[in-house]
């Protein structure tokens, strides 16, 4: 019997700790709130929206051996899904298909496409809960696939897209909720935040991105006319959390009808702003408008980069963001106020600022039939941008650009896009700024004009990204000096992104229809130990 | 634009199998404006047959683009005109003339209108009126009905394809850009364009060859004119040609010779010549009202 009984202790015991030695496939939430180190799992690596990763192996003094650890081929064109990393496996979506490919190799695992949809076009990526991923979807659906075998679970209708609503958006996991957020430009629809149940698809809050009556925002629409019901400030790219504050930032689009700004007089809130939202009750705490009473598509759906330092000799937490309309804002995010405000590059839309930090629209800049040339626009747009703790840098890809802008419906009548914009001349550059006075401390151009690719930084002292004539680089984070380079055979189509296997750092870009893994090579990888753990 | 065929019938949110569409290839997307492109064209061809209760796999909707000829395609605008003129005899009064509203409701923005399938949702309400709200009842035929269905849809395209999409709206007439001042434009183009362009050389005709904001953008900064390079190597040779790349670690050139020439930049002298160079540096300078009187100046140019 005590045979007996030692023989199910030890069978026990093994199963005990054979189930522990198993790798957790799953995404627990709590994990996201983790640092990345060994993981990517979330669009932007962790909550902060930095994308700066602790791993070190890879550095500035030997990343000019970076070589191709391996390729993953999609056979799919224009890529530009940031890619998750849970437990060894890569998950990659374009329109309509996800792909799970093993992070060591490169090789697929499964390949999912919707059924009877046809696969193709862009996709933001994925977010991971448990042993789910969620995907939007052109036709403005939620999709739930299985990470396991890449089957759908289930669908659920997020906006109408006979009114032409659309979804490219990661969703952001938040504990036991999903924040999600659409798209759609084209048909004059409110944009709006929800959070869904992540089991079975249903809504828990809405946020909407118009006022209600009882909120002051409501006055800054007229209401002689129902342009309120027409909305934007469309939520399409993937907001931030702080777990502390408990709070998520989202940024928001351009309010409709697009570039006509006589139908609705006023500041129109919430649109173009960065908004924190209470992510248990979808209350909103603060806002800040970026654009108000936009009349040029300067959406506000860049990263809200979330960071902690000093600023001006005092301690804040801080909200740093590379808007669209040219501007660097820097805010306390427990409150919203602006602590600076200022342009990135040439800008002649604006007129000064207002007492909140927000810029003034010049009247004379609007769009008008026959025409006005207004600079400063699209200085960014989604790709990501960096800030790296160890260099107090915001890391941004921007261009110089001067537009001419014709109001092609005037009146009130106008529906949808009211204008056309030119954008002539723009030149690209990385720019590296100084959170604490806006100023550039070091620029990079490789004399082309495509700079628009997200970007990764890194505690060995390196920042990654592609240069405007589609060289993926790593350079010297606090020096702007190029360590390394690789012409891929496309654009970089969003950003890099970086995690860490059996002591190995892989680096990841997606180039058009192939993913890059670059590592060290291996010898070298063993003789390299990541401090960053 | 193509009419939509096949849309949800109902905006309330449910969980839905997928079921077939068509196949559309279509293209890399980087910016938000090709993505609203796709839209457009997505959900006019393969919007969405997910409904409640929609079997898996049922029938791919009719008539999509891809499957039209051009007699269909002329069929279709022949209806869209029949249309067009009974709208505006029978529903421009309420509706708008172009189909914005008025005493009646906004069509462009109608739900309703949106989620129509062939007249299914529209026709009704045309034949049967809404007393309630003061719409009569139009004793139209089913031909008629088809008819302003057309029109009201080719409408509605337009209306999603008004953006900064090129071509269209391409057809902004001079006359509501030329309102600057030819003289004031010539003594700009005196004192800043004529040492590289001339009335009567290059630019003669020249605003009949560009339509009006063609013209302008052109004028403004006529992009896609390439540089040229001088590449002077350690030994002394020069080559010289049309720059192709000129990124910090490669320079490359198309030769005088007709060959590919590329070297690594350090080492090799560069000497680029940016014939857009004089552009760039007026893009800065000019005010509205420069640009008003070029332009208005080389519509003269006919």
């Amino acid at each position: 019997m005590k045979k007996l009984l030692a023989l199910f202790a030890l069978m026990f015991a093994l199963t005990f700790v054979s189930a522990a030695c198993l790798p957790a496939q799953e995404l627990d939430p709590s994990q996201i709130l983790k640092p990345p180190t060994n993981d990517w799992p979330t669009f932007n690596g962790d909550y902060t929206g930095r994308r700066y990763s602790p791993l070190t192996q890879i550095n500035k003094d030997n990343v000019g051996s970076l070589a191709l650890a391996w390729a993953f081929q999609s056979h799919s064109q224009g890529l530009q899904s940031m890619p998750l990393e849970v437990d060894g496996i890569l998950y990659i979506s374009g329109g309509n298909q996800i792909w799970a490919v093993d992070a060591r190799t490169g090789r697929q695992i499964w390949h999912f496409v919707r059924p009877g949809f046809p696969p193709g076009g862009g996709n933001k990526g994925v977010a991971m809960w448990k042993n789910h991923l969620y995907m939007n979807t052109f036709d403005a659906q939620l999709l739930c696939v299985d990470a396991q075998t890449g089957k759908m679970l289930w669908q659920v209708q997020i906006a109408d897209p006979a009114l032409k609503a659309f979804g490219t958006v990661a969703p952001l996991v938040v504990g036991n909720h999903l924040i999600e957020g659409t798209s759609g430009d084209t048909a004059d629809l409110p944009g709006f935040l929800e959070s869904i149940n992540p089991v079975d698809g249903k809504i828990e809050w809405r946020w909407d991105s118009m006022p209600k009556p009882n909120d002051p925002a409501w006055n800054t629409w007229p209401h002689d006319t129902d342009v309120i019901t027409r909305g934007g400030g469309m939520t399409w790219l993937t907001g931030t959390y702080d777990p502390e504050l408990n709070l998520i930032y989202w940024g928001t689009g351009n309010p409709h009808p697009v570039e006509n700004g006589d139908t609705r007089v006023g500041a129109n809130l919430y649109t173009c702003s960065i908004v924190a939202l209470n992510p248990d009750t979808g209350k909103l705490v603060w806002y800040f408008q970026s654009s108000p009473h936009d009349t040029h598509d300067w959406d506000t759906v860049m990263t809200p980069v979330l960071f902690d330092g000093t600023f001006k000799g005092k301690p804040r937490k801080m909200l740093a963001q590379a808007n669209k309309n040219g501007m660097f804002f820097v805010l306390d995010r427990t409150n919203g106020q602006a602590l600076l405000s200022e342009p990135f590059v040439p800008a002649n839309w604006f007129s000064g600022f207002n007492k909140r930090g927000e810029p003034i629209p010049a009247k004379d800049k609007e769009p008008q039939p026959d025409g006005v040339l207004v600079s400063g626009g699209v200085g960014t747009n989604w790709q990501a941008p960096s800030f790296d703790p160890q260099t107090g840098l915001f890391y941004v890809n921007s261009r110089e650009t001067m537009g001419v802008f014709y109001l092609t419906m005037p009146g009130k009548n106008a529906e949808g896009w009211a204008g056309r914009d030119f954008f002539l001349g723009s030149k690209s550059m990385l720019k590296a700024i100084d959170y604490q006075t806006g100023k550039t401390s070091w620029e990079h151009t490789a004399n082309g004009r495509g700079g628009s690719s997200g970007i990764l930084t890194t505690a060995g002292h390196l920042l990654f990204t592609a240069d405007d004539a589609q060289n993926l680089v790593a350079l010297d984070p606090a020096s702007g000096k190029v360590l390394w380079h690789m012409y891929p055979g496309g654009g970089l189509g969003t950003g890099p992104m970086t995690y860490e296997l059996d002591n190995r750092q892989y680096v990841v870009f997606p180039v058009d229809g192939v993913v890059y893994g670059f590592a060290l090579p291996e010898a070298l990888s063993a003789s390299s130990p990541n401090l960053g753990q | 634009m193509i009419a939509i065929e096949a849309s949800p019938r109902e905006t309330k949110r449910r969980r839905s199998a997928s079921d077939g569409v068509d196949a559309l290839a279509w293209e890399n997307l980087h910016l938000k404006k090709l993505a609203i492109l796709t839209i457009l064209v997505l959900s006019a061809v393969t919007l969405l047959r997910a409904q409640a209760g929609a079997p898996p796999g049922a029938a791919p909707g009719q008539g999509r683009p891809g499957g039209r000829n051009p007699a269909q395609k002329e069929a279709e605008a022949a209806a869209a005109d029949r249309g067009s003129t009974l709208f505006k005899e029978n529903c421009a009064v309420c509706h708008g003339e172009n189909l914005t509203g008025g005493r009646g409701p906004d069509l462009i923005r109608s739900s309703l209108v949106r989620h129509d399938k062939n007249g299914d949702l529209i026709g009704p309400v045309v034949t049967g009126g809404r007393a309630d709200k003061g719409m009569p009842a139009f004793p139209f035929t089913q031909a008629q009905v088809s008819d302003l269905i057309a029109f009201i849809q080719a409408q509605l395209a337009l209306f999603d394809l008004h953006t900064r999409f090129s071509p269209y709206p391409n057809d902004i007439p001079a006359s509501r850009l030329a309102t600057g001042s030819v003289e004031a434009g010539k003594s700009y183009f005196d004192a800043h364009c004529s040492s590289c362009h001339s009335p009567t050389g290059d630019l003669a005709h020249v605003a009949s060859k560009y339509n009006p904001p063609d013209l302008e953008v052109r004028f403004l900064y006529p992009s896609g004119t390439p540089s040229t390079a001088i590449v002077t190597l350690p030994s002394g040779e020069k080559y010289e040609g049309t720059l192709l790349v000129n990124d910090g670690f490669n320079v490359a050139i198309q030769g005088k010779d007709g060959w590919y020439h590329s070297w690594p930049s350090n080492g090799v002298k560069i000497e680029v010549h940016d014939p857009l160079a004089a552009h760039e540096a007026l893009l800065e300078k000019y005010t509205d009202a420069d640009m008003h009187n070029i332009f208005t100046y080389l519509e003269t140019l006919k």
